[in-house]
């Protein structure tokens, strides 16, 4: 049992830079070509000073690409996943801080963002999901190493 | 062996370089473009002072200020619902109002607030407020909302100057856009429609689309 997932684990390895790394491209994507709306997406959670959360929401989006990229490349990975995996838990305790102060508002993970109607809001689904990346992250920071990695 | 191990080490930091290149040159690239520029041309009718909104009756009180984005559809029932009772005051003289058209929702949204700027310039900014929420695509960004477009909608609404034409071919008003989304973000206006009065919300809840409530949230504010 062992050494089945020893001989799997460089794939794993592989499957799961790719799918965190995928994840985080995209996502950083969609919020960079619309940077206005990333801003409000940030602003909306009423955590950060006006002018920080405007920063963030311009620079957070090229954050993501570039962790993505290197996990995807394979490059850096340990420390990637430890950038990736913490900014998952941020996003996770700013969503659940939303959610418990009674903001009605869309993460604005993947683009969109700011107030949306209360019947609407998906926390637990967004918490979720992000919880999920997070365990991927964990993967990668453990096992670093796999197939197709520019790490030696 | 160790040769081997240097150049894996060279191509591994020539790829973290790399990306770590393209990253900042595409954050500053965002920053910049998102700066507000203090020799913009701006539309004679707009303020500084007031987040660059187009200014209605600049001595009256109180202050209205109503920002939106002409491609977003519940701005489109918020026009429909309150833009009457709105043009009326504004006519009349009732209250200062004051129109921030935001550009989050796409390139189009920037076409909009260029032609309702040149149209400003040239006493027709409540007739195009209008006839741009009426004309609205039904979809985002569907590219329905041209240069083109927006010269033949000046001209259904009595706008057929050259001057006019040229400022939507030029694009003239493009960088105040920027100005006035700067101006929002530091406002902290994260939806559309946002309704203010003398710079406090009103309740997204119950007063925006409700026409009798909205009149008695204004009437309160002092508009009579």
């Amino acid at each position: 049992m062992q050494s089945k997932f020893i001989k799997a684990q460089p794939w794993l390895t592989l499957l799961i830079r790719l799918g965190l790394g995928g994840v985080l491209v995209a996502a950083g994507y969609l919020k960079a070509i619309h940077p206005q709306k990333s801003a409000m997406a940030v602003r909306a959670y009423e955590l950060l000073p006006i002018s920080i959360a405007n920063f963030f929401g311009y620079a957070l989006p090229w954050f993501e690409i570039g962790v993505g990229a290197l996990l995807i490349l394979g490059v850096a990975v340990k420390i990637s996943a430890l950038l990736g995996g913490l900014t998952m838990i941020i996003f996770i305790v700013a969503i659940a801080q939303a959610w418990a102060r009674g903001l009605s508002i869309d993460c604005g993970c993947f683009g969109g963002g700011g107030a949306i109607d209360p019947d609407q809001t998906k926390y637990l689904e967004e918490i979720l999901r992000d919880f999920g990346f997070t365990l991927m992250a964990l993967f990668l920071y453990r096992f670093p190493k796999g197939r197709f990695g520019l790490d030696k | 062996m160790s040769i081997n191990n240097n150049s894996d080490k060279g191509t591994r930091n020539l790829v973290i370089g790399m990306v770590a290149f393209i990253v900042l040159v595409g954050a500053i690239f965002s920053f910049i473009s998102n700066k507000s520029s203090s020799t913009a041309k701006v539309p004679a009718a707009v303020s500084a002072s007031d987040g660059y909104g187009i200014v209605l009756n600049a001595n009256a009180t109180p202050k209205i200020d109503i920002f939106i984005d002409y491609q977003c559809p519940i701005c489109k029932n918020f026009e429909i619902i309150n833009g009457g009772y709105i043009s009326e005051i504004a006519a009349n003289a009732k209250a200062k109002v004051v129109i921030h058209p935001m550009t989050f929702i796409g390139a189009e949204s920037i076409l909009a607030a260029n032609a309702a700027a040149c149209a400003a310039d040239e006493g027709k900014f409540l007739d195009i407020n209008i006839a741009l929420f009426q004309n609205q695509s039904g979809t985002e960004n569907s590219g329905l909302w041209t240069g083109d477009y927006m010269k033949r909608l000046g001209n259904s609404i009595g706008l057929k100057s050259k001057s006019f034409e040229k400022c939507v071919t030029d694009g003239t008003y493009v960088d105040w856009t920027k100005n006035v989304a700067k101006a929002s973000a530091d406002a902290n206006v994260n939806s559309t429609p946002t309704v203010k009065i003398n710079g406090k919300e009103i309740d997204r809840n119950t007063e925006y689309m409700d026409p009798v409530k909205f009149k008695a949230a204004l009437a309160a504010a002092g508009v009579k």
